[in-house]
């Protein structure tokens, strides 16, 4: 008795009620902040942008070098003047060292490329897999030979022996 | 001196040979194959024990070198020490370019030997052969690679006496020993499903009698990248003092792009043994899975992308971009040759089935692979266009990935209850209804612990989604078949999926709320973070044979000291930070020592970073390697696995054996 009525609050209530709870719980959780960070935090959102510029591939979040450590606290000057957002701290560290201390690629010219190709591959994916879910539930009733009729019947022999035999694969 | 240079000349030797036993094993096996030459055959094995052998030899003969001291080799000077411990002295080994061409080379021809054994009662089987010789060839390229252009064993300048010893980084911590090896047995062992790819091609028999051979290796390969991707991001946390696992570098995306295809691949390759579809894309997803370990292999070690720890190496790039060449343009010219061949029948009913969510993730996996190419090869080409230097960091790939991380998630939690071939409204409401409600519980936790961001939110709430759905299909397994229902691949697999999802959860509450702050601590004045206290104890000083450094003791909690430590490696110059870690099951302290001056000074820079949830990372590692092990393990066998299956021939009637699927759940996937 019990089962039907988990059946029936499966059918439809259950995942009402289930929606109801997700999206209060979201609007709760994301809702009760402002979103804002510590200076420690923004210290180390910026660094993390920014990569040390005498050193391979690492952040100035990562690196503890001279430059790095020069550039941390230029940051932690910056931000603990409360006046420049994010971007502008890190325009002027760009102008400062160069281009080349830009974790994050900007969004113009060739470098563009890096933010526009993951859309357009992610774009042609959807797409193609569209197509091919079309073509092949169009190809649906493609044609079987004798010999696939054969093969799907020594295969289900071989499988189930004379276990039961009313269950013959399409004429 | 004569002892010297009796490892330059033994190492050489064994090179020597071994190119030319996997030459010859290649010529006379392929030869064979194609004249029948019954006898020439018989020989084959024999090339295969000899490579195999020399490639054993080449590695010993150099551990030999580095643990004797032996400083006429080049190498030896180059990474060896007479005052590293011995443990860090193995290492060693694999601690720079040459040495970890001999360990790919080992674990290359050790395969090549283990595959010969297993099969050299049935070479005559063309597709065998062919495998054979595939792995025949690359194993003489990575010897000729060892043996020419890189010259392992080249003899160093004269009268050095002692050397730096390896990277300081490379010998503060035991996973050093682990890390590689277990990643090379997953990266390199990816030549053998490709190698039967290539065979299957040449003879081709496309159809899924490769696929049936390869699949019990593809999934035990696939588990060694995985463990070995995971030690590394846990030998970074352990080691490098910036409390994270996974930074974005060209090497850590190296190891990660065969990853994805591979995954990609363990999943499509289901489509094919149950419907005989995808013929072409598996083969290209193992094709892309042995070229990016090259071309990842050229990216780091040819010096063109600077990272930590590439090790730059202008001589053999050329080598391995042209062998990268070969790979993909053979592999594409087998592939149109055979174009008639790999036309598979099979057709699809409902996007809504097993199958059309195997080709969804598919199609993510593969754009999740373009853009970490992407955005690792990107820089290179900008110079390329425009002789300009840019970086694409972690910022990138983190705001890029994230979205691909939660659609793989929602695909977790969706596909594991789907049957084949289609499913209805009525059913996923009622088979995804418990898994929703652990996502509600689970989102529910998070907010009630505080988490505060849409991503991470989603994150945690799709997360236990997947592992509702993981942990349903699983207790339906053991309910019908006791232990047993945790065998096989499709439950084995389940148990891997809680592990990913552990490891995505965890990785998700780490990035989104590590708690970090730096103090001057002084002894007797206790400092609060986070709700927890720090006293620094006292500042110390230890000394080995070639370092020096200073140990801060902080007590957490009024309760036990952790020491943070500087280190100053004498021959080096540079100061390696050493964290000190409480682990716990909710989150990690995580300290670092930022600046001391002196043993018994009163003061120290420490950095204090909280991080939540880090040991269900590797927890998530252990699941993930027991669900391998346990999906690698045969199952109960119910159909015969290449019997033609729901060769959809009639839309509508379910062919026989698949027959009430639809209405029953079938947690076994392929074995019902």
């Amino acid at each position: 008795m019990a089962a039907t009525t988990y059946q029936r609050v499966k059918r439809g209530p259950g995942w009402i009620v289930l929606a109801v709870v997700v999206v209060a719980l979201m609007a709760y959780g994301v809702g009760r902040t402002d979103g804002r960070l510590s200076p420690a935090e923004r210290v180390e959102s910026i660094s993390k942008r920014l990569a040390c510029p005498v050193c391979d591939g690492e952040s100035v979040f990562e690196s503890r070098n001279t430059a790095s450590n020069a550039i941390r606290n230029e940051i932690e000057v910056q931000v603990a003047g409360g006046v420049a957002s994010d971007d502008e701290i890190i325009t002027f560290i760009e102008q400062r060292y160069g281009g080349q201390v830009l974790l994050v690629p900007k969004a113009e010219g060739v470098d563009a490329l890096v933010w526009i190709l993951p859309v357009v591959a992610a774009v042609a994916g959807v797409t193609g897999l569209a197509l091919v879910f079309r073509t092949w539930q169009r190809a649906g009733t493609g044609s079987v030979t004798d010999d696939d009729r054969a093969l799907v019947e020594r295969a289900l022999r071989d499988e189930r022996g004379a276990r039961d035999d009313h269950d013959e694969p399409e004429r | 001196m004569t002892a010297a240079s009796i490892n330059g000349v033994l190492g050489h030797s064994a090179l020597m040979v071994g190119l030319v036993a996997s030459l010859f094993g290649a010529l006379a096996l392929g030869y064979a194959t194609v004249t029948g030459d019954r006898r020439l055959m018989r020989t084959a094995p024999n090339y295969a024990w000899l490579a195999g052998a020399a490639g054993v030899l080449a590695s010993a003969v150099m551990l030999h070198a580095l643990l004797t001291y032996d400083f006429d080799l080049q190498y030896v000077q180059d990474v060896g020490s007479r005052s590293t411990p011995t443990l860090y002295n193995i290492a060693a080994l694999w601690s720079a370019l040459e040495g970890s061409i001999l360990l790919w080379l080992f674990v290359l021809a050790g395969y090549t030997a283990v595959l010969m054994r297993r099969y050299r009662q049935r070479l005559d089987d063309p597709l065998i052969a062919w495998t054979l010789v595939v792995m025949f060839v690359v194993s003489a390229f990575f010897f000729f690679l060892a043996f020419g252009p890189t010259d392992v064993f080249a003899t160093g300048a004269p009268g050095v006496t002692d050397g730096p010893g390896p990277n300081p980084l490379l010998q503060n911590h035991i996973l050093v020993m682990f890390h590689p090896p277990i990643l090379y047995l997953g990266y390199v062992g990816f030549t053998v499903p490709f190698a039967f790819a290539m065979a299957a091609l040449i003879t081709g028999r496309v159809g899924e009698g490769w696929l049936l051979e390869t699949r019990r290796f593809a999934l035990v390969v696939w588990g060694f990248l995985s463990i070995g991707i995971l030690l590394g991001g846990w030998w970074s946390y352990e080691v490098l003092g910036w409390s994270g696992v996974w930074a974005w570098d060209p090497v850590e995306n190296a190891s990660f792009l065969p990853w994805l295809t591979g995954t990609a691949y363990i999943h499509s390759v289901l489509v094919q043994e149950r419907r005989g579809m995808l013929r072409v894309w598996n083969i290209s997803l193992l094709v892309a899975t042995f070229a990016l370990t090259i071309l990842g292999t050229f990216l780091t070690r040819s010096g063109v992308i600077n990272s930590v720890h590439a090790f730059a190496d202008g001589t053999i790039g050329p080598w391995l971009l042209g062998f990268f060449g070969v790979i993909v343009v053979v592999s594409l010219g087998l592939i149109g040759w055979r174009g008639d061949r790999l036309r598979s029948p099979g057709a699809i009913d409902s996007p809504v089935s097993r199958e059309g969510a195997f080709l969804a993730n598919n199609v993510i996996f593969t754009v999740f692979a373009f853009v970490v190419l992407l955005g690792t090869v990107f820089p290179l080409i900008v110079e390329a266009l425009q002789d300009r230097r840019i970086a694409v960091g972690q910022p990138f790939f983190d705001r890029l990935t994230m979205p691909i991380g939660l659609v793989l998630l929602f695909l977790m939690a969706v596909a594991p209850v789907l049957p084949w071939r289609k499913a209805s409204g009525e059913l996923l409401r009622d088979r995804l209804f418990v898994p929703a409600v652990v996502g509600a519980i689970s989102l529910a936790v998070a907010v009630a612990v505080g988490a505060d961001q849409w991503a991470s939110l989603t994150a945690f709430a799709l997360g236990g989604f997947a592992a509702g759905a993981a942990g349903r299909q699983l207790a339906l397994a053991t309910r019908r078949q006791g232990w047993r229902g945790l065998v096989g691949r499709a439950n084995g697999g389940m148990i891997v999926h809680l592990g990913i999802i552990l490891i995505a959860v965890a990785l998700a509450a780490s990035n989104g709320y590590t708690r970090v702050a730096e103090f001057t601590m002084r002894v007797g004045e206790p400092v609060a973070f986070d709700g927890h206290t720090f006293e620094l104890l006292g500042i110390e000083e230890f000394e080995t044979e070639r370092s020096q450094g200073l140990k801060a003791q902080v007590s957490i909690d009024g309760g036990q000291a952790y020491a943070p430590a500087l280190t100053r490696f004498l021959n080096m110059g540079t100061d390696i930070g050493t964290p000190s870690v409480r682990t716990g099951f909710t989150k990690d302290i995580y300290l670092t020592l930022e600046q001391a001056t002196e043993a018994g000074a009163t003061e120290a820079q420490i950095k204090v970073f909280i991080k939540p949830m880090i040991l269900w990372m590797w927890i998530g590692g252990g699941l993930v390697a027991i669900g391998t092990v346990l999906a690698a393990f045969p199952g109960r066998r119910r159909r015969n696995p290449i019997a033609p299956v729901s060769a959809a021939a009639g839309a509508d009637v379910p062919p026989a054996g698949a027959d009430a699927s639809a209405e029953r759940d079938e947690p076994e996937g392929v074995h019902v």
